[in-house]
């Protein structure tokens, strides 16, 4: 019995203090010197922060260099997988212009069916969503006004512009033409107060008048049924029913604020616009 | 030529000490299948093991300890907490080549379980009681299950390297 716990102490006493032939250390001072150091980091003395700290970078800049072979490994990969969806979607893009191509005669068939139809139902006015005049027009001054929010742009009545005409931005109303000059002319945003547009709401039939309050995130929604409460997400067209505007053309949206209360935001942003597009489609002949 | 030659020569022998310093600072991150990521195994843990019960020359005490400092660092735990946990496992291995007269691939891999358990336990307490650190259990369950499940594989990864090398 005595003999084996004279083993089992030998054993350890020579796992712990025997060095080896290569070893520098004996394990039993450096759990030692591991002991100590977890209880100086706890303890956290003023020499004990900076050499972390100095620690903590010197480690961090091996670790991010030793992390390159792997790194650009992903790189190529991500690489190759680009490469490899690029070759996919070509393919696949080659199949749709061949589809299209197809889809072109079709719709052109539809279109002379469609406006034969129209002709025979009588349907057929002057109002029409094709857009027959486009002119591109840059802005050239944007001053902010407590009075009238507006701009002005490099395109006048030399251009064609006529008072009425509608402004887009994309695909979005920004405004009418209310002046025109021989090389400029001045555009009333629907964020001015004047600005008032007859508006339809999305999957609804409620109709109301659009209304700017000077703010782009702000605009009012009048005349609306009292009972009416107004929805989150919800995209507002014009109505035409003033027969300025023709319907369909989407002006705003529903959002919820931070203190969640439904707000209505114009959809194009003015203080972001640069390039304009003055069209005469949506105005009434 | 003789250079190139004494350069290999010494990549060779300390690849293990480059493997473990490499694996300190960069952490291989595996990705998981389904719920339990099967490639979660600590590779520190089986090299220490293997070099210090089989070629205890090859793997110093003062590079295990380093290497633990450096997971620290990296990791954000306390300082010292991986190298006691690394040192305490280098012990227990000690001991069991001193307790051993005859090497058996399978002994040694059972008995791997107790020298994961009184590392892993070391390491525990140290993150318990000296730190606000909380992790979760299961991980390191699952961590420790599959360091111990791939044992055998390394062994044999690393006996055939060593072998390699002793024939050059």
């Amino acid at each position: 019995m005595a003999d084996n716990r004279d083993d089992f102490i030998i054993a350890i006493r020579y796992a712990l203090l025997k060095k080896g032939a290569k070893q520098k250390f004996s394990l039993f001072f450096l759990i030692l010197f591991s002991i100590s150091i977890i209880t100086l980091d706890k303890l956290a003395p003023p020499f004990m922060k900076s050499s972390r700290a100095l620690l903590n970078d010197i480690v961090y800049r091996v670790a991010v260099v030793s992390s390159q072979p792997i790194v650009f490994k992903k790189y190529l990969f991500n690489k190759f997988k680009k490469h490899y969806d690029v070759v996919k979607e070509n393919k696949f893009l080659k199949e749709e212009m061949k589809f299209l191509k197809l889809q072109k005669f079709n719709n052109a068939y539809l279109k002379t069916d469609n406006e034969v139809l129209r002709n025979a139902l009588n349907l057929y006015n002057d109002r029409t969503m094709e857009q027959d005049f486009t002119v591109t027009a840059k802005i050239i001054l944007d001053q902010e006004s407590p009075f009238l929010k507006s701009f002005l742009i490099n395109k006048g009545s030399t251009d064609k512009i006529i008072k009425g005409m509608t402004v887009f931005s994309g695909e979005y109303l920004m405004g009418t033409i209310i002046e025109t000059n021989y090389l400029s002319s001045r555009v009333l945003l629907l964020t001015d107060l004047n600005s008032k547009i007859p508006v339809i709401i999305e999957n609804s039939s409620i109709n109301g008048i659009l209304e700017g309050t000077g703010k782009k995130n702000n605009s009012y929604l009048n005349y609306i049924p009292d009972k009416y409460v107004l929805e989150k997400d919800k995209i507002i067209f014009t109505s035409g029913k003033d027969g300025f505007l023709t319907a369909g053309i989407p002006v705003a949206k529903t959002y919820l604020n931070k203190k969640n209360k439904v707000l209505i935001r114009l959809l194009a942003d003015p203080d972001q616009v640069l390039i304009v597009h003055v069209t005469n489609g949506q105005s009434n002949k | 030529m003789y250079n190139l030659k004494k350069i290999n020569n010494n990549f060779t022998i300390y690849l293990p000490v480059i493997l473990l310093y490499f694996s300190s600072f960069y952490h291989v991150q595996m990705p998981e299948v389904g719920k339990i990521n099967f490639f979660s195994f600590n590779f520190q843990m089986i090299l220490i093991y293997f070099y210090v019960l089989k070629f205890p020359d090859e793997l110093g005490f003062g590079n295990i300890f380093l290497a633990g400092l450096i997971n620290d660092t990296v990791l954000g735990t306390p300082l010292g907490t991986t190298s006691l946990s690394y040192l305490m496992l280098s012990f227990f291995t000690s001991y069991i080549r001193n307790a051993t007269l005859r090497s058996v691939m399978t002994a040694e891999w059972f008995i791997f379980i107790p020298a994961l358990f009184f590392s892993n336990l070391i390491y525990l307490l140290i993150i318990n009681n000296f730190s606000n650190l909380s992790f979760y259990y299961i991980e390191l369950l699952q961590n420790s299950f599959f360091t111990f499940l791939f044992y055998p594989i390394f062994y044999y990864i690393f006996s055939y390297y060593q072998k390699l090398i002793s024939k050059e």
